[in-house]
């Protein structure tokens, strides 16, 4: 029978180190998932994943139990996303340097294009960082309203808020696209 | 149309599954950390520390949430600057033409406009990853027949074809307004602040312990050739200045160990200064009197290793040092990973063929597992022991020792514990992006011996091979140097790196202290900016209430008294060497020093840029080329001309820009 949810994360809380190994392992794919939606590349999405899990490893010890674990999880995923976006434009303004330096002719891979909603998402990528999560959350993940709330930590006007924004936005962004 | 219809669409992304390598690989990664999370716990509160360099190594948790990169990730970040690295490589190193001229008609640097290459059309992610791979080792490969064509003269057609699918390097000119962000990376590197300058009346004495390692030197090429300016932290001074060969005067006999040559000259960068440059070099030990070796190798083959730069870099490596080895020496192989486990049990070099069907056994895979293999390398160090021979452990890692591991603390306290033993411990750092160069350093500055960095075929040489016989056969250990400042000459001083080498005023008599150990025919070169009194560069205002001169009869005339200690490598008990540095010690002009004396000062300018120190910000890139130029002497392994090429890098990086 495999052991409760609740029960790893208590036993990993005290230290036990296959506890916590189970639990990465349950959770990693929906880790994984949550990034490839935001950063929608794969191997952007396993640094983020692996990121994560690290991170777990010290905020482990830090979580109350006070919201639900995969709530806890979908803000340090987005935070993680984040983190990694901001990382990559560095590394691009180097790499952009570095090009004029050796004229290096390789240009940025562009996303992966997979299906249909390919093309909505890569639109949902361009909105600013707080719509992109609400959006992400309510139609990516199916998240109530008020579930987005709490892995956003804001109210749930707010969310309501972004989205309605969000839509607007993408409104603008599909047509440029010569969707719609 | 953008209502909840179409959006609802976003729930359907098809989402390709992550590769199982990535999924074990964030696992493990997680696992590392929560054990060292465990760890940390665990060993608050115990505070040993026995030596000034031991205060940094329990920051290694706090760093532990840099984040670890998977390979995959690696390799994509890696994708370009490899594909420039490649070119550039091509361009400096090997200059070869386009057309099948021989090389040596060939111009190192082609000025003629160079059309700009069209973006290559847009790879998916998992192309662009292999091509990642392939990249690194089509690097590897155009490397091996550039040095076979070299011997000929001529390349094959396929080497041209590789050549011409190379992007070609910019007009310098093109790029004066680019600053090149430093690098970021998971690499482990321990901070520090450059030395601050003293007051010699407040304090006229500086001690050290002496340092020949060498890693951060090959770090920071390695940085500059991937088109990063290297992390400040990531450049000690004093082991870009001590990578070089110089042509010290060594002592005569082996009964003084080494003989000291003190210079004082012009600063380049500053008028109102001199440098007080102090050169040590050690008794070459004659073959006739090489002592007998006995080396284990203790080799990380966790799966990170595999990578060209790492292990099979490390194979070749090793087969030429067993080539070089007597026939009576001993070698013995342990490899670490998932367990520490005795691939080869002491061999003598007569039989080689066994100990290089090991080495070429050698499989990276599993994770790693260093502190039962650091024991079982002391272990097998201790069965085949040769007195007064040199035994000693290359340990040789691109990083971690992790499962079942504790902190670098613990580790350093392992190999203290064993030093006594007579084994002498050296680290070799290979590749990138998990580097921990803070174990690195602090496992060979405690194990008694070196840490090396090896990026290339051609440094595993110099580090292994070249220099074999002054890292393996260590003539003193524990050098420890002091340098007392006369107070009627000089009025303030700076030393020039060795700021992880500090060591407290009472700790240079005290034996119990460690130190730096110095090997056959080795040179170490200390470098100290200082300021005549009187001089209208004192940064210091003199005191109103100002202490009684000092006694003037005394050393009337004396820059400085420079004294050095050292042990025999089995001694316990100190020696001490004492120089006087007097005006006899002075030249003229910059130029009148010796080629060595310039280069090395050209190294320090350097040096310190790259760590943006103040005293050196209006010296430019261009100064330290020509300097360095003018002094590039003999030369024979081309260690000189490639500096030259890094200092070119470095400036058009915009080195001094991001100061």
């Amino acid at each position: 029978m495999k052991t409760g949810d609740a029960e790893l994360i208590s036993l990993a809380r005290q230290g036990d180190s296959a506890a916590f190994g189970q639990l990465v392992g349950r959770y990693y794919d929906f880790i994984y998932r949550v990034a490839f939606r935001w950063c929608g590349r794969q191997a952007d999405a396993e640094d983020v994943a692996q990121d994560v899990c690290v991170r777990l490893a010290r905020a482990i010890e830090s979580y109350r139990g006070g919201s639900a674990f995969t709530t806890w999880l979908y803000s340090m995923t987005l935070n993680a996303a984040r983190d990694l976006r901001r990382r990559s434009v560095r590394e691009e303004m180097r790499n952009d340097a570095y090009r004029a330096h050796a004229l290096s002719a390789a240009s940025v891979e562009p996303a992966e294009t997979h299906d249909p909603a390919d093309e909505l998402w890569q639109a949902v990528r361009q909105l600013s960082d707080k719509q992109r999560d609400a959006v992400l959350l309510v139609y990516g993940e199916e998240l109530s309203h008020a579930r987005a709330a709490d892995v956003m930590g804001i109210s749930e006007a707010t969310v309501s808020w972004h989205i309605h924004e969000a839509k607007k936005r993408l409104k603008t962004l599909m047509r440029a696209a010569g969707e719609v | 149309m953008t209502d909840d219809h179409t959006l609802g669409r976003l729930a359907k992304l098809d989402i390709p599954a992550p590769r199982p390598a990535a999924r074990e690989s964030a696992v493990a990664a997680a696992m590392h950390a929560f054990a060292q999370e465990k760890v940390q716990h665990q060993t608050q509160g115990i505070a040993a520390q026995p030596r000034l360099t031991h205060r940094i190594l329990n920051l290694w948790g706090k760093i532990m949430d840099r984040k670890l990169l998977s390979t995959s990730a690696l390799a994509g970040i890696l994708a370009l600057p490899l594909a420039g690295y490649t070119a550039f490589y091509l361009m400096k190193e090997n200059p070869i033409a386009l057309e099948s001229a021989p090389v040596a008609a060939t111009p190192a640097y082609a000025p003629e406009p160079v059309p700009v290459p069209a973006p290559e059309p847009a790879v998916e992610s998992d192309a662009g990853v292999a091509a990642a791979y392939d990249m690194s080792q089509m690097q590897q490969e155009v490397r091996r027949q550039a040095q076979a064509s070299e011997a000929s003269g001529v390349m094959d057609k396929r080497e041209r074809k590789m050549v011409a699918q190379q992007p070609a390097v910019a007009p310098v000119s093109a790029l004066q307004d680019v600053v090149v962000a430093e690098e970021t990376s998971s690499d482990r590197v321990q901070s520090f602040d450059t030395n601050p300058l003293k007051v010699v009346a407040e304090s006229p004495v500086s001690t050290f312990s002496i340092d020949s390692d060498t890693a951060s030197y090959a770090y920071v090429r390695r940085a500059l050739k991937e088109g990063q300016l290297p992390q400040p932290d990531t450049v000690r001074v004093e082991e870009m200045i001590n990578y070089f060969p110089y042509d010290w005067k060594g002592p005569d006999s082996a009964a003084t160990p080494f003989n000291t040559t003190v210079t004082v000259m012009p600063t380049p960068w500053n008028n109102g200064t001199k440098l007080l440059h102090v050169a040590i070099k050690g008794y070459d030990v004659k073959p006739v009197e090489q002592p007998k070796a006995n080396l284990v190798f203790l080799i990380d083959v966790s799966g990170s290793m595999n990578e060209p730069d790492k292990l099979p870099l490390l194979r070749a490596a090793m087969r030429m040092l067993v080539n070089k080895l007597q026939p009576g020496d001993t070698v013995s192989i342990v490899t670490y990973a998932g367990e520490a486990g005795t691939v080869l049990e002491p061999t003598k070099v007569s039989d080689k063929a066994k100990i290089l069907n090991a080495v070429e056994a050698l499989t990276p895979g599993g994770s790693t597992a260093g502190e039962a293999g650091i024991r079982e390398a002391y272990r097998l160090a201790q069965s085949s022991f040769v007195k007064g021979g040199v035994n000693r452990i290359m340990l040789a890692t691109d990083g971690d020792f992790n499962v079942g591991q504790t902190d670098d603390g613990s580790l350093t306290r392992l190999v203290e514990e064993k030093r006594d033993s007579g084994v002498f411990l050296s680290v070799l750092g290979f590749g990138r992006g998990n580097l921990n160069d803070q174990m690195m350093q602090a496992l060979a500055q405690n194990g008694n011996g070196t840490a090396a960095y090896i990026d290339t075929l051609q440094e595993a040489e110099k580090v292994l091979v070249e220099d074999a016989s002054s890292t393996l056969f260590p003539i003193a250990k524990d050098v420890k140097i002091q340098v007392e400042f006369n107070p009627n000459t000089v009025s303030e001083y700076r030393l020039i790196g060795y700021e992880t080498r500090a060591l407290a005023r009472e700790d240079f008599n005290n034996d119990a202290v460690d130190a730096g150990e110095i090997g056959s025919g080795h040179a170490v070169t200390a470098i100290y900016e200082i300021t005549p009194k009187g001089s209208p560069a004192e940064q210091v205002d003199a005191l109103r209430y100002g202490k009684a001169e000092a006694d003037s009869e005394v050393g009337n005339g004396e820059f400085a008294f420079v004294k050095l200690r050292y042990k025999q490598p089995d001694g316990d008990v100190s020696k001490l060497i004492t120089t006087p540095v007097t005006q006899a010690n002075e030249v003229a002009s910059f130029d009148a020093a010796g080629t060595d004396q310039r280069f090395s000062v050209a190294v320090a300018a350097f040096g310190q840029k790259l760590r943006h120190a103040s005293e050196v910000r209006n010296f430019s890139f261009d100064q330290i080329e020509k300097m360095a130029s003018s002094a590039r002497g003999d030369d024979p392994f081309g260690y000189r001309t490639e500096f030259l090429s890094l200092v070119r890098l470095a400036d058009a990086m915009g080195g001094s820009k991001a100061q």
